[in-house]
């Protein structure tokens, strides 16, 4: 059977893509390994070009299927093809077309795809630079390949699902299989629901989503390059060679991976109402510990690079990266995170798979490192006590302990899992739980770690071989002088009393102040020579900025109610609408509320006290000025569920950060409620009667518009005619009323007009005839509440600062990579 | 002894003290009764909301009041001083973190799990529709 309107052909071509992926790094992986596991010299002895060239034939076509693959369901997406899954399940009609990018990577078949993509774009890179590195890296990287193509492969070995195609099609589901629907071969046209897709979680909607994830993953993909030297180097006996070439992969993966990161926490601060940038999410977590390892296995590179011996840490550490990398992927795909974190990947049951992915190459790397282990060349002498190499091996473990804390406490889904009650090896009686509160967690023992990187990157650069204490504390006094003393201003500027931050504050100064000042008195400010000054900077900001944004966070949005001893005050200010609110420093006001799209903005005026005199009395509009107004919305998703964003107002030393936490988001006709019992009233003209105890109603005049009567009868055949009436409220506000009647022969026209500002509405059923009393029906509004919204507020003082650093610190890491390359293409001209 | 001995002694030892913090500052999955015999101590428990209980919500002060049913199928008053979260009454699964008290649970946060977020397919493209479409045919 045929089915009607499917594109058959498209899914047929994404699927022979994805195979030829998978075929292309397998034999990549089969001719390169040969060559790789011969040593350089048998290579030189035996070139055999053939086997290099049908290496990188075989990679390359590698790389056309996942282009191809690429094609394929961009085609898909892009042309709305409702009967794939993929396509239905990620995105709808009604999606901007930017954000066809982001529905192509929510899913996991799509970020694996994005992985993939980066890896063969540095792949081919590596097989036009690495010269003799070719075979070693091309071979791990295409069984890094092989791994992640077969996660889209989509195919069954009896009951066992090898990977998930993004080009599988809804009525191929398993779930699907034999129902009766599927049948039909205009399936397509028939059932409603294929129309239209599900569309991306609204969460997603922005722009961050189109530009972090490819980010995170190229940052991810770096980390992988670095990881294939070492291998290569374990393999080959190259064991102190392979930090040069891997050096400037090194610092490009921090750069990239680093600002990833930080886009990801700049997303959440921007657009997401966790209330910060930062949260200790799992998923952030266990991206930002490559990070840190990367780091730390850098800097134990070049001490390889420098003294030619003692690898071993700065193997370990590579590898360990890209491992965590992986364990990162499977932590954040398994579903194994998902009662604690917000946005783990929807669990596609091949944690299996990725298991093995896991296990593969963590026994891999383990094993030859053991194997290779003792033939790694050791240091004849132990490193001096003053010099470079050994405080940057105290600073890569300080890292590397760090990244281990981290882990460890974002494991604890994992650990329940092997150890937990129900778990492999019940060790444990009850299940672990993530601690209650992870900020103070992971500060608590991240703020001592931060403290010694801090201190070691003030002072590593001003170390020197073979030097006395002496003349170590002779260099750093100029910047020790400066950053306490801009230390102590600070601390008591921002009144920072916790000793542990205040700590951390001079400390992450000193750091920044000195590294200013090695580059501008020993380098003397060449840009050139200032790539590790320019990112040891950029971190100290990022440390210096997370540091007072934090600890000085301050909610102004406090709602003092006392509730009971249990309940302290919490950080919802109510806004009844149209109402000035004190909210120190500021006072709010809720403007209104308005659609546009999807999305119901909510618009908040913020005023701020004219002149200090103004301020005593209190409240009165024309001492305020407007300072600014913000409009938090939330987004509208009846699939999804509505999602509250916030709206920030950005100074440079402050953010005021504003998002609704609570509003009536029901419709405006439902929100307002029933209308209570009708009152019948009548009077005259000139007559006053009390509606509802509240208002007055008076009678003015009755016109009529138009009569005509029956010529034969006499009888009235048209009448038109309409009820002026003035209805005055408490405070003395008077509105002039029409009420109109219609009369078509037998027929009466009837309107009930809503009064304008108030909770009324009037209907005027007609005049008795014999004296002039009109009848008047009257309702009132049971709902009488006035609409309100909660708002949380907070103030983020001198969050610039930390994307100022993180901007200097990827500048420093890519000027870093580009000194290097330089420094090579120069080497080889000579 | 070697001054690198000395460092991995070190190391070791700051890991082990970073566990055993990690593990004092981790709470417990509990049910209400444990949390019951563990008061004032915090706990997380992994509920499912009462709908047939009453729900209360007070904007004035974001006291939201609610019935939770733990996986033992105990029942607990729940008090929570924060704004209702979206969709709360369409969350299958409610992880709460908080204390109990000798009458009630007071949550301090709470995570959802919602239905939206793991695609349900069923609720879409369901066998009704292939119910009424042979009918039509």
């Amino acid at each position: 059977m045929t089915y009607l309107g499917e594109h058959t052909f498209w899914a047929g071509l994404g699927r022979m893509f994805i195979a030829l992926s998978f075929a292309g790094a397998l034999l990549a992986a089969f001719f390169y390994g040969i060559q790789a596991l011969r040593s350089p010299a048998e290579r030189e002895e035996r070139p055999a070009h053939g086997l290099r060239s049908a290496g990188r034939w075989a990679f390359s076509l590698h790389s056309l299927g996942v282009l191809g693959t690429i094609g394929a369901l961009f085609a898909a997406l892009f042309n709305h093809w409702f009967e794939f899954d993929y396509v239905w399940r990620h995105s709808s009609l009604d999606m901007p077309m930017e954000y066809i990018a982001s529905c192509f990577w929510e899913g996991q078949e799509g970020s694996f795809l994005l992985w993939m993509t980066w890896h063969a774009a540095l792949g081919m890179v590596l097989m036009r630079t690495a010269k003799s590195w070719e075979y070693g890296t091309l071979m791990t990287l295409s069984l890094v390949q092989l791994f992640l193509a077969s996660m889209l492969l989509g195919v069954y070995i009896g009951d066992l699902k090898i990977g998930s195609s993004p080009f599988v099609l809804i009525r191929e589901l398993p779930e699907n299989l034999g129902l009766p629907w599927t049948e039909f071969s205009d399936y397509l046209m028939r059932i409603p629901a294929f129309r239209d897709g599900q569309g991306l979680n609204p969460l997603l909607q922005n722009y961050w989503m189109v530009i972090h994830p490819p980010t995170l993953f190229l940052g991810f993909a770096a980390v992988t390059i670095p990881f294939l030297y070492a291998v290569t180097g374990l393999i080959e006996k190259r064991y102190t060679e392979w930090a040069l070439p891997a050096l400037p992969w090194t610092f490009f993966g921090v750069a990239i991976l680093g600002t990833g990161v930080l886009m990801g926490g700049a997303w959440a601060y921007e657009a997401l109402s966790f209330g910060g940038f930062w949260a200790w999410d799992p998923v952030e977590n266990s991206s930002l510990v490559p990070w840190l390892t990367l780091v730390a296995a850098g800097h134990l590179m070049m001490v390889v690079k420098h003294k030619k011996t003692a690898p071993g840490t700065a193997l370990f550490l590579t590898l360990f990266s890209f491992l965590l990398v992986l364990y990162s992927t499977f932590l954040t795909r398994s579903g194994i995170l998902g009662e604690t974190s917000v946005h783990a990947f929807v669990d596609l049951g091949l944690n299996g798979q990725l298991m093995a992915f896991l296990g593969f190459f963590t026994i891999g790397s383990l094993l030859l490192l053991a194997f290779r282990g003792r033939h790694l060349p050791k240091s004849p002498s132990e490193d001096a006590f003053s010099s470079r190499e050994f405080w940057m091996f105290i600073g890569s473990l300080t890292l590397l302990l760090s990244a281990a804390q981290i882990t460890f406490s974002t494991s604890i889904p994992v650990l329940n899992k092997l150890i937990g009650p129900e778990g492999m090896i019940p060790l444990l009686s009850t299940q672990m739980a993530p601690p209650a509160d992870a900020a103070r967690h992971y500060n608590s023992l991240q703020i001592p770690f931060a403290l010694i990187i801090a201190s070691l990157m003030a002072i590593g650069p001003f170390l020197r071989w073979k030097e006395s204490p002496a003349a170590l504390v002779r260099r750093v006094l100029v910047a020790s002088i400066v950053s306490a003393l801009l230390g102590a201003l600070m601390i008591w500027g921002l009144s920072l009393t916790e000793p542990l931050y205040a700590a951390l504050l001079v400390i992450s100064l000193f750091a920044f102040v000195a590294n200013a000042d090695y580059w501008l008195r020993f380098l003397r400010g060449k840009w050139t020579a200032g790539a590790m000054a320019m990112a040891h900077m950029g971190f100290a900001l990022v440390l210096l900025g997370a540091l007072i944004s934090n600890a000085k966070k301050e909610a102004i949005s406090t709602n003092a109610t006392y509730i009971h001893a249990d309940f302290p005050s919490n950080e919802n200010i109510l806004l009844p609408l149209r109402d000035t609110v004190s909210m120190y420093p500021y006072y709010v006001e809720w403007m209104g509320e308005r659609t546009e799209g999807h999305n119901r903005i909510f618009d908040i005026a913020f005023y701020e006290v004219e002149t200090p005199l103004a301020s005593w009395v209190d409240g009165e509009r024309k001492h305020l000025k407007t300072s600014f107004t913000l409009a938090p919305f939330v987004q509208m998703n009846a699939r999804m569920g509505n999602v509250r964003e916030p709206s920030t107002q950005h100074y440079w030393n402050k953010d005021i950060y504003t998002y609704v936490s609570y509003a009536d988001l029901r419709p405006t006709a439902e929100k307002e409620g029933d209308w209570d019992e009708p009152m019948e009233a009548s009077l005259q003209a000139g007559d006053d009667i009390f509606l509802f105890n509240e208002y007055l109603l008076h009678g003015d005049t009755l016109v009529v518009q138009d009569a005509s009567f029956d010529p034969e009868s006499g009888a009235l055949n048209d009448l038109d005619i309409e009820l002026t009436m003035t209805l005055k409220a408490m405070d003395g506000t008077a509105t002039s009323i029409i009420l109109p009647y219609h009369l078509h022969g037998n027929e009466v026209e009837t309107t009930e007009v809503e009064i304008k500002d108030t909770p009324i509405k009037l209907r005027f059923d007609g005049v008795t005839d014999e004296s002039g009393t009109f009848k008047v029906t009257a309702w009132k509004k049971k709902n009488q509440d006035p609409p309100f919204i909660l708002l949380q507020a907070f103030i983020f003082p001198y969050i610039n600062v930390l994307w100022l650093g993180a901007i200097l610190m990827a500048l420093g890491s890519l000027l870093a990579v580009w000194k290097r390359i330089y420094r090579s293409l120069s080497e080889e001209k000579k | 002894m070697k001054r690198s001995h000395v460092f991995l002694l070190a190391v070791v030892a700051i890991l082990i003290g970073a566990l055993l913090v990690t593990l004092q500052d981790a709470s417990v999955y509990a049910t209400f009764d444990m949390a019951q015999k563990q008061q004032p101590e915090t706990v997380t428990v992994v509920a499912k909301l009462d709908l047939d209980a009453p729900l209360h919500f007070d904007p004035k002060t974001t006291l939201l009041s609610f019935t939770a049913v733990d996986k033992e199928g105990k029942r607990a008053r729940v008090f929570y001083n924060q704004p209702k979260p979206t969709d709360f009454e369409r969350s299958e699964e409610i992880t709460l973190t908080g204390h109990a008290t000798d009458s009630a649970f007071i949550a301090t946060d709470i995570l959802m799990k919602c239905p939206s977020k793991y695609t349900d397919k069923e609720g879409v493209m369901p066998e009704s529709a292939s119910v009424n479409t042979p009918a039509e045919a």
